[in-house]
């Protein structure tokens, strides 16, 4: 396969230079990372790249022949297929007939042929070792992460065009666990090793550093370097997409904190998945909660907000024991930030301060029933100072916000009730690195100040950051809680897996 | 637990009913005759809701469907009055009905209003135009063609049953025929599987390439061929035609899709699973007739039963959610 040649790509929106001058080159046999922060200009690029968008100057050579733009058909003839961070799974269908959504059924006498339908999508599944996927199953049937999997498997079928050899995925791992992550970078792997490129593009600078061969950071629309990885490093490509150093991405616990009183008692919480958790919280302490996919990270987040109903336990708050559902832990003092943002947080339609202001309408009413919309603007207003929140107005819907601006909107909502505790249900997925600064200095603030934080993540430098103590979770159950301080990554890491091996040897 | 009592539920409860009414009517409930009798009652109502399932199968609704009934009957017994032939005026009333839905199809499909408004609005349309067409009279006796209201009543004979020949209606075939129709357009063939990816998910499918508008556009032309094909076997069946015979299809018909959803394991329509709702409707109505049971108190308990019904199906599903 030849490679693709972006030369010196330009795409302007009125004032605005979404890119200026970009030049790329995507070959097979690589993974070619793409960073930046958000509004650098990737997702424009990427519309580039899928035709979508056509630019006003520049072109896209293939082997030396120019494909003409603005043309989604000649894109996929040119063998590109993307990988978009959100899910389309099409419930209802099977993961054959999933696979073969943007390609014509096999038939016979104009009917559907389902045994070379199913044979065609297990043959694609095959190809990348994907055998214990059922093709006949339903899509919905399997976790984010498989979905995903299968949505590159669908991209093997043959069909009319050209094959497909280059992969764009659009932060793909936004939504999937870590252990789905592995899956899909042996998946990543077995493209690479077929022939295949892939232009990746992620916040998560661990995967970068795992994947790429060959790094271009963007900044301002502008092509700042391409480097191969032996020549750059994480410092380095920070300092490229910021403009800045970011040595300090995790500002440092003040130095004369003392812990406080505590503030949280857990006891023997049993709610659905989760098994007998006991704990306590200091003001001011950040508690990580980590573990693999499927440990019950959420589920102990969930239980805590009453979101999910106990079965057993008791939780204290300030000495008064919570037993009721999200109603009575908000107006308790906890504030909960949801891992779905989009979906279990925010009315992505609705204004900034209608979506800060939600939780805690009765406390801003006037005479108790009118709303108040003066005072729920003043305090969306203060709070979004608080939290940096950058946004045209706060009557600006959020669904027009980055994935970081959202996030902190989630903030501010939970920050508007002065919380004495926080949960935070992995607080920076999909948040850019400035944003994602931003946030982890808030924390550190918020900590300070005596704010007690639980933080469930699957971002390991994360956790081992900002937790004061982290607690590793297994089987729905607390297993058990190590000093964060002086921790490695892979310390924390094999803690994961290692007491299921003693218990199986036991 | 929960799981298997969302999934076998429905069935169970299907055949309680088939066992209770088995019992209480021993005489003449299960006998071959009441049940072919009850196969040309819900004949209408199949062939309505088998072609509703069309467009539910995209999350989409066709509230019009009975009004259109109405419609293509007089339009078809008008044209008897102006001595047309039976084929000729079947043929245009059946163009009714597509026109009628296409119209749908644009106006939910092209101008994108939802097909809630869209067909409310329609459905006013086809009934006001059922009485313009008709001048508000019903149309019978020597104004429809003998050869029109015989179909209904004829059949092939398959067998004989205490000395009188039993009858597979005209009607019955028609309805079999329709669902068959459908079932391969929706199961076997690349067009209705578009239309299951549009209702699983509307934005992956139009990001996988799949024209949505047009898809969408043309299934509610089943929707308006059904209705008014229902239309005409009901005419047919009564031998007279007036502007509101057909307007009770609709819900019951949106209801035995809704009932047949249930028995679904993933809660999507099927027109096999509609078949099997129009079934149910059908066996409660006749039972209950048979019974005695008071018309009025009939619909109470039939809504009730597809209230329960829909009801447990959703607690059934809530929970297998929650466990995820």
């Amino acid at each position: 396969m030849p490679q693709l040649d972006l030369e010196t790509i330009s795409r302007r929106f009125g004032a605005v230079t979404a890119l200026d001058g970009v030049s790329l080159s995507l070959r097979p046999g690589e993974v070619h990372a793409l960073m930046g922060e958000n509004g650098a200009g990737k997702s424009t690029l990427i519309r580039v790249l899928a035709g979508l968008d056509r630019p006003d100057e520049g072109r896209i050579m293939l082997g030396g022949e120019e494909i003409p733009p603005g043309q989604p058909a000649a894109m996929r003839e040119a063998g590109l297929r993307f990988i978009h961070q959100e899910l389309h799974a099409v419930k209802g269908l099977s993961v054959a007939e999933n696979m073969h959504l943007d390609h014509p059924y096999p038939r016979r006498a104009g009917l559907v042929n389902w045994g070379a339908l199913n044979a065609a999508a297990s043959e694609a599944l095959a190809r990348l070792g994907l055998e214990t996927i059922d093709p006949r199953a339903p899509m919905t049937d399997l976790g984010p992460g498989d979905q995903m999997l299968v949505r590159i498997a669908s991209t093997l079928i043959a069909d009319g065009d050209r094959p497909a050899w280059l992969y764009v995925m659009d932060e793909p791992t936004a939504a999937l666990t870590s252990g789905e992550s592995e899956r899909l970078f042996t998946v990543i792997g077995q493209l690479i090793g077929q022939g295949g490129g892939v232009l990746y593009v992620s916040h998560r600078m661990p995967e970068v550093l795992r994947l790429a061969d060959r790094v271009t950071v963007l900044r301002d629309g502008r092509h700042v370097s391409t480097r191969p990885l032996s020549e750059t490093g994480e410092a380095r490509i920070i300092e490229e997409m910021t403009g800045r150093d970011l040595s300090a991405l995790f500002p440092p616990r003040r130095s004369d904190a003392t812990p406080g009183e505590v503030v949280l008692r857990v006891e023997q919480l049993s709610a659905g998945p989760l098994e007998e958790a006991t704990f306590e919280l200091r003001a001011g302490e950040v508690l990580g909660v980590a573990g693999i996919a499927g440990s019950g990270r959420g589920a102990l987040l969930r239980a805590l907000v009453g979101e999910q109903s106990r079965s057993d336990g008791t939780v204290t708050l300030d000495g008064r024991t919570l037993n009721g559902g999200p109603k009575q832990a908000w107006r308790g003092g906890m504030a909960y930030v949801p891992r779905e943002r989009r979906s279990e947080g925010l009315m992505l339609r609705r204004a900034i301060f209608e979506n800060v202001a939600l939780p805690h309408l009765s406390g801003l009413a006037r005479l108790r029933y009118f709303l108040d919309h003066r005072r729920q603007r003043r305090v969306a207003r203060d709070l979004g100072g608080q939290v940096q929140l950058k946004a045209a107005s706060i009557t600006q819907a959020c669904e027009e916000l980055s994935g970081g601006n959202q996030q902190k909107v989630l903030f501010a909502r939970a920050l508007a009730g002065a919380p004495k505790v926080l949960l935070l249900d992995e607080p920076t997925r999909g948040v850019d690195i400035g944003a994602r600064s931003e946030l982890y200095r808030l924390i550190r603030e918020l900590s300070d100040a005596g704010l007690a934080v639980v933080m469930a993540s699957s971002d390991l430098p994360e956790l081992l950051g900002l937790s004061d103590r982290i607690a590793i979770m297994r089987d729905g159950r607390l297993s058990e809680f190590v000093e964060a301080e002086g921790l490695t990554e892979a310390e924390l890491l094999s803690r994961f897996y290692h007491l299921s091996k003693e218990e199986q040897a036991a | 637990m929960m799981q298997v009592a969302r999934r076998f539920g429905g069935v169970a409860g299907m055949l309680a009913v088939i066992a209770f009414f088995a019992i209480n009517l021993p005489e003449t409930f299960l006998t071959p005759r009441n049940l072919l009798n009850i196969s040309q009652q819900i004949s209408m109502l199949t062939v309505v809701a088998a072609t509703m399932t069309v467009v539910m199968v995209m999350g989409d609704f066709d509230l019009s469907v009975g009004s259109m009934a109405s419609l293509s009957g007089v339009v078809a017994a008008i044209l008897f009055t102006q001595d047309w032939s039976v084929p000729a005026a079947v043929g245009v009333a059946l163009a009714v009905g597509l026109a009628g839905g296409l119209f749908n199809g644009i106006v939910v499909s092209v101008v994108g209003i939802l097909p809630f408004v869209a067909t409310l609005a329609t459905l006013t349309v086809f009934s006001g135009l059922a009485f313009v067409v008709s001048d508000g009279r019903t149309i019978f006796g020597r104004d429809i063609p003998p050869g029109f209201g015989d179909f209904a009543r004829g059949g092939p004979v398959i067998g004989m049953a205490d000395e009188r020949a039993l009858v597979l209606p005209n009607l019955t075939l028609v309805a079999i025929a329709v669902v068959l129709v459908i079932w391969i357009v929706l199961e076997q063939t690349s067009y209705g599987r578009r239309l299951y990816a549009i209702g699983g998910n509307r934005d992956a499918a139009r990001l996988a390439g799949i024209p949505v508008v047009p898809l969408r556009l043309s299934a509610f032309a089943f929707t308006g061929v059904g209705a008014a094909l229902a239309g005409l076997m009901y005419a047919s069946r009564v031998a007279s035609a007036n502007p509101t015979q057909g307007d009770g299809l609709m819900l019951t018909a949106i209801a035995a899709v809704f009932l047949g959803m249930t028995l679904t394991r993933d809660g999507q329509p099927k027109v096999l699973a509609t078949l099997a709702g129009v079934a149910v409707l059908g066996v409660l109505d006749n039972g209950l007739t048979q019974m005695r049971v008071d018309s009025y108190v009939r619909e109470v308990l039939v809504g009730a039963i597809i209230l329960f019904a829909v009801g447990l199906s959703a607690l059934g599903r809530r929970g297998a959610a929650r466990r995820r």
